[in-house]
């Protein structure tokens, strides 16, 4: 039953009856795990998250970069298991310098001696699907944005692992397979599991294409140009293909390197909240975000900024939402739980009638206990509860919906890295306010809303 | 003229839009934790505030200056609308900067 996909693929032999022990394995531990059952329905979505993060790790590149898209779609699965994924380790073991040099030489034309001024064997990072090294320019460069860089001048080569196209491919034609199969049952076939292996395979098809990524990042730095805290390694694509992207590299801390002396050094209350507000401005104005943050893709530098990476996967917003979702936030942060629901039914949530009342009394409960009582918000309580809340009650999540709540918890877990005690809550509430007036008075919203208050304007001008 | 109405109409919108359900909103979330959000409704009405004096200087700065230059646009914006073009030149550049990467290596591929 190979679809046309499968055809053309090489699969390894016993691949597939690899996964097939591992995932039987899982699948009696988790059983055992949950007493067969007998815990309850949250505990249980916890037990089956941590047995999928195992069962990821254990399977290799494809199954670590499924592992990643699944933690931003809590959509699709349960928010217990999505939030476990998040734990996902990515730092696997590095492929030899000698094949990496190879696949420059390959790409580029030239060997990396001869492309850069000096290029490091020693790996600076060995993740899933790339491998970064550090080299120096050779000739200097003008990127899309700022200043040229000279010659000599530090840049991160991210090069993607030989071969991995292949094995990601593999790994897909098996999934497709046995999503043909799994959709056969009629009560999976609900959950539409081809269509969520073409979803999957769309993404990380774009996330194969690294000029996507860097792209994006001139996008980001482009629009951040004139916030001197936020920095973006602007890309060299004279040396960039879709399989090698070459960035300036960036001197820094990652966020868990961050201790008491660094942060002493810089403002970190301020920049922790300079970070929600970056995240905010993405969202609400310029319409995309980064929906991959996590504590390995941001950096602080000595000079106090914070500086972005990796941008694999972007999440955009309407207009439209735009404005549902900062009444969203503002909801929350004054505590007002109808106000929150409301514009978070206009952004898709689609509940029925009868459970507006039960699910808004829970949510109402969730602020109180999570954003509002307690001496600092805790946002990602809040989201966790209020994902389980609206998978208790049946309540089908919009995509979008459920990587934007992942993404607010990610952002709180990135500002209380640099700065533990911030109250997202309380630094968001003047922000918020600004942001709704900000919506408001935009002038495309302005033309829509006020004809009649101009034209009325306009009488009593002219009278 | 135009922006002299807009002007007014943000104004109208403004007292529109700070209707009474969303005080009331302010006033339930306040009524809900009396303490936890001593700020809220007053880092609300600073907020709007400050926007609507922004706006304001804004739109009396382009009236006056639309004036003295009526269809070119300000200079500041043609500055702005330049600098957009110029990133998105670059952005082909660079683009055309990778293919040209790619191509000398398929290049090399077919010569060994
Ligand atoms: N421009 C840069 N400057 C400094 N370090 C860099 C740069 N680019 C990448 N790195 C280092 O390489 C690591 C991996 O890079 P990146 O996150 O882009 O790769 P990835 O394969 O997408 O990883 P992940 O799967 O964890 O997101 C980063 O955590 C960082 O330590």
């Amino acid at each position: 039953m190979a679809s046309q996909t499968n055809c053309s693929v090489d699969i390894p032999a016993g691949r597939g009856r690899r996964i097939l022990a591992q995932a039987a394995a899982g699948l009696l531990r988790t059983l055992w795990h949950c007493r067969f059952g007998l815990v309850d329905a949250q505990r249980r979505r916890k037990i089956v998250g941590q047995q999928a993060r195992r069962f990821c790790e254990a399977m290799g590149p494809s199954f670590i970069k499924l592992g990643q898209l699944a933690s931003v779609r809590p959509d699709v699965f349960a928010p217990e298991t999505v939030f476990e994924l998040e734990r996902l380790q990515d730092r696997i073991a590095p492929v030899s310098t000698r094949v990496i040099r190879e696949a420059i030489t390959r790409q580029l034309g030239a060997d990396p001696d001869r492309v850069f001024a000096d290029f490091d064997d020693e790996p600076l990072a060995a993740a899933s699907v790339a491998q970064v090294h550090r080299a120096r320019l050779r000739q200097a460069y003008r990127p899309v944005r700022g200043a040229v860089l000279p010659a000599g001048t530090w840049v991160a080569v991210k090069v993607l692992r030989p071969g991995i196209d292949s094995i990601i491919a593999a790994d897909l034609a098996i999934a497709r397979r046995w999503a043909q199969r799994l959709s056969r049952f009629r009560r999976l076939a609900r959950w539409g599991p081809i269509e969520l292996v073409d979803e999957f395979a769309d993404m990380l098809g774009r996330e194969l294409d690294l000029r996507n990524e860097g792209r994006t990042a001139d996008r980001f730095g482009h629009d951040f140009k004139d916030d001197p805290q936020v920095r973006v390694p602007r890309i060299i694509w004279r040396h960039s293909t879709s399989r090698i992207l070459v960035s300036e590299f960036v001197e820094g801390w990652r966020l868990n390197e961050l201790g008491a002396a660094e942060r002493a050094g810089i403002d970190a209350r301020r920049l922790a909240i300079h970070g929600a507000d970056v995240f905010m401005r993405q969202v609400l104005v310029l319409g995309y975000f980064h929906a991959d943050l996590h504590p390995a893709n941001l950096f602080v530098t000595p000079e106090g900024q914070l500086c972005f990476l990796d941008f694999g996967i972007v999440g955009t917003t309407t207009a439209a939402q735009q404005e549902a979702i900062a009444q969203v936030l503002a909801g929350l942060v004054y505590g007002d739980a109808a106000r929150a629901l409301r514009y978070s039914r206009k952004l898709g949530l689609e509940i029925p009638e009868t459970q507006v009342e039960p699910i808004r009394a829970k949510i109402e409960q969730l602020v109180h206990t999570h954003l509002l009582a307690p001496a600092t918000a805790d946002v990602r309580g809040f989201a966790l509860g209020f994902l389980s809340t609206l998978t208790d009650f049946r309540v089908r999540i919009p995509a979008g919906y459920g990587l934007l709540i992942k993404a607010l918890v990610t952002v709180e877990g990135v500002s209380h890295a640099i700065y533990p005690d911030l109250d997202l809550m309380e630094a968001a509430q003047p922000f918020a306010t600004r942001l709704i007036a900000a919506q408001l008075m935009r002038p495309e919203r302005l033309r829509e809303r006020v004809a009649a208050a101009r034209s009325a304007a306009m009488e009593a001008l002219l009278a | 003229m135009n922006n002299f109405v807009e002007l007014l109409a943000a104004w109208a919108l403004f007292h529109e839009s700070a209707d009474e359900g969303w005080k009331a909103a302010v006033a339930r979330g306040r009524a809900q934790t009396p303490g936890a959000m001593k700020d809220g409704p007053d880092a609300f009405v600073e907020g709007l505030a400050a926007l609507v004096d922004e706006e304001k200087e804004r739109l009396k700065q382009r009236l006056a200056e639309e004036s003295t230059t009526p269809e070119k646009g300000t200079p500041s914006e043609s500055a702005e609308r330049l600098e957009q073009l110029g990133f998105e030149i670059a952005e082909l550049r660079g683009q055309v900067e990778s293919l040209q990467a790619s191509i000398d290596g398929i290049a090399d591929q077919l010569q060994r």
